[in-house]
């Protein structure tokens, strides 16, 4: 079980486990344990808020962001519990050798396919399994597939061909929803690198480490992140470290959340037929 | 009812939306085509959600209940890429599927139940709602070897209702929609342990006026029942509406069994069963 915790609320800052606010993308240790990896879940499985952690706020709140993600037919929502992974950075400076496209400037998504719809602002704890090197609106946008080790069937997966075989149409499912899920919004369909197959967990595992390196390099100052928010407090050799006083000073300084201004709209129960063309 | 008397979801409400009967008072107003095809449905279950809520068909004044196999509430299971009921679900009310009468067209007998609607439009509406719907087809399945039609309507109040007139509106306006429908219903009890369903005309879908005339025999069957002129068996028949029928009873008599009923608060956890998602062989 995590040790942290995260507040209720469309802003949710991110607690340690003695109470002191800290930041979900450079507070939290990438790594659990040997091959478990730390993950914030911002989208629970079959909910269409979209949250994120807000990389440009001090302390990076995970916020709804004023957007819902419509239900493409024949699913519900997001159809695994959707979140990053900590202290890692897909650096837009660097044009990625596979896609031939610059990152997206977040930390690396994740997709944890697990039986339990997990909460919003839960830190759990997974296996990585597999990578799928998408490009949204021509940016890299890689998406990690990974289960929670907590998951009754966990030790059945450690690779992609497990997926493959225990959740017949995931993965085809999986793509089929991220080259489509902005066509409601009125955008075009999405593309992917490697004919939009899945890599597996060696490669993922690589990617990860490539990541984790430019989360580094950013929090370092070695990077010049531009309008990201590297405040944290527990990054040591960081420049961005700030005392837990400091901390708590920025949530207070914060005025009330509007509650109201992030209501779901009326037709986010609409469900999105595509035409044949 | 609007005079906030109890009354029977099964027997109470009006099967058809008609002026004619509306609060009892008849009128000269000439029924057209369209209002031949307005029907009242009790929505049992919304779209999305597992819980099986059911009209209580053995209790007095058949109210919505949850569904309770071996002890335990039932939740259907979410059977991937489907995530619960993938329609608003419900009844149309008097209507009823003879047990004892096997159907022409499936061979089985009726599943001594009203007749279930699958309701497409987009809103998600709520348990007990009573909304108008307007019938554009129907799917003949055979459920545990029982006839159990499957109706398929939409809201009149859906922004787009005015461009579904019959089944083929559904092919081609909310494609994949129906094969989703009967890949659902033939694949839902799989996780119970329980055999793939079948059905009658090869799983295809009839149209609305095929789908009128079944509504037509389910009511008369309805009727049937009221005026005891066949068995119910286990049908709890008492109604406050249907003044000729021998079950009736005053709304008085009607208040005092829903206060004689021990209520339960329901349960806020979600359940195991719900988050679960079936990823079944093909």
């Amino acid at each position: 079980m995590s040790s942290f915790s995260s507040e209720k609320g469309a802003t949710s800052f991110t607690l340690d486990e003695k109470g002191q606010y800290i930041s979900p993308f450079h507070d939290i240790p990438i790594y659990a344990d040997k091959d478990v990896l730390h993950m914030v879940v911002e989208v629970p499985r079959w909910s269409n808020a979209k949250m994120e952690i807000t990389t440009k706020d001090p302390l990076n709140p995970i916020k709804q962001a004023l957007r819902y993600i419509a239900n493409l037919f024949p699913y519900k929502g997001y159809i695994w519990n959707y979140g990053a992974i900590p202290q890692t950075w897909e650096d837009p400076g660097h044009s990625d050798k596979h896609t031939g496209c610059c990152s997206d400037n977040d930390p690396t998504d994740v997709c944890e396919i697990g039986r339990k719809v997990c909460a919003r602002g839960e830190i759990i704890r997974v296996k990585v399994l597999s990578i799928l090197a998408m490009i949204d609106e021509g940016e890299t946008d890689r998406k990690v597939i990974a289960i929670n080790v907590d998951d009754p069937d966990a030790t059945n997966y450690n690779d992609i061909n497990d997926v493959k075989c225990l959740k017949l149409g995931y993965l085809e499912a999986t793509v089929h929803w991220f080259r489509r899920y902005k066509v409601p919004e009125g955008k075009p369909g999405n593309e992917f690198a490697f004919n939009a197959e899945f890599q597996d967990k060696a490669f993922a595992i690589d990617i990860i480490k490539s990541t984790h390196d430019y989360w580094k390099a950013l929090v370092t100052k070695k990077t010049d992140g531009k309008g990201i928010s590297c405040m944290n407090t527990t990054v040591s050799e960081s420049p961005f470290k700030c005392e837990p006083d400091a901390s708590r000073a920025i949530v207070d300084a914060l005025p009330p959340p509007c509650e109201s201004a992030c209501a779901l709209p009326s037709d986010v129960d609409k469900w999105f037929h595509p035409q044949k063309n | 009812n609007v005079a906030g008397h109890y009354i029977s979801p099964f027997h109470d409400i009006p099967l058809n939306v008609d002026s004619k009967e509306e609060g009892g008072v008849p009128t000269k107003k000439a029924r057209n085509d369209e209002d031949e095809n307005l029907f009242h449905m009790v929505v049992e279950i919304p779209r999305w959600t597992n819980a099986k809520m059911e009209i209580a068909t053995e209790e007095p004044l058949n109210p919505i209940k949850q569904d309770v196999k071996h002890g335990q509430l039932r939740y259907t299971a979410n059977v991937f890429p489907h995530k619960g009921y993938i329609w608003n679900y419900g009844a149309l009310p008097q209507t009823w599927e003879d047990p004892h009468q096997k159907d022409k067209d499936t061979n089985c007998c009726g599943d001594n139940d009203p007749i279930d609607v699958c309701e497409i439009g987009s809103k998600v509406l709520s348990r007990g709602e009573v909304i108008h719907v307007k019938i554009l087809g129907i799917l003949a399945l055979i459920d545990e070897g029982e006839t159990d039609w499957k109706l398929i309507a939409i809201n009149v109040n859906d922004p787009e209702a005015e461009r579904f007139n019959d089944i083929d509106d559904v092919k081609k306006l909310k494609p994949g929609y129906l094969e989703a429908t009967v890949n659902w219903l033939r694949l839902y009890k799989v996780p119970e342990g329980k055999p793939e369903n079948k059905f009658a005309f090869n799983g295809e879908f009839k149209n609305k006026a095929f789908a009128l005339k079944v509504i037509k025999s389910a009511h008369e069957c309805w009727k049937a029942m009221m005026m005891k002129k066949c068995d119910s068996g286990s049908i709890n028949c008492t109604n406050v509406q249907v003044c000729d029928s021998p079950f009736h009873c005053t709304p008085e008599e009607a208040k005092s069994f829903v206060e004689s009923v021990p209520r339960s608060s329901p349960s806020k956890e979600s359940s195991i069963e719900e988050q679960m998602w079936y990823f079944l062989e093909k």
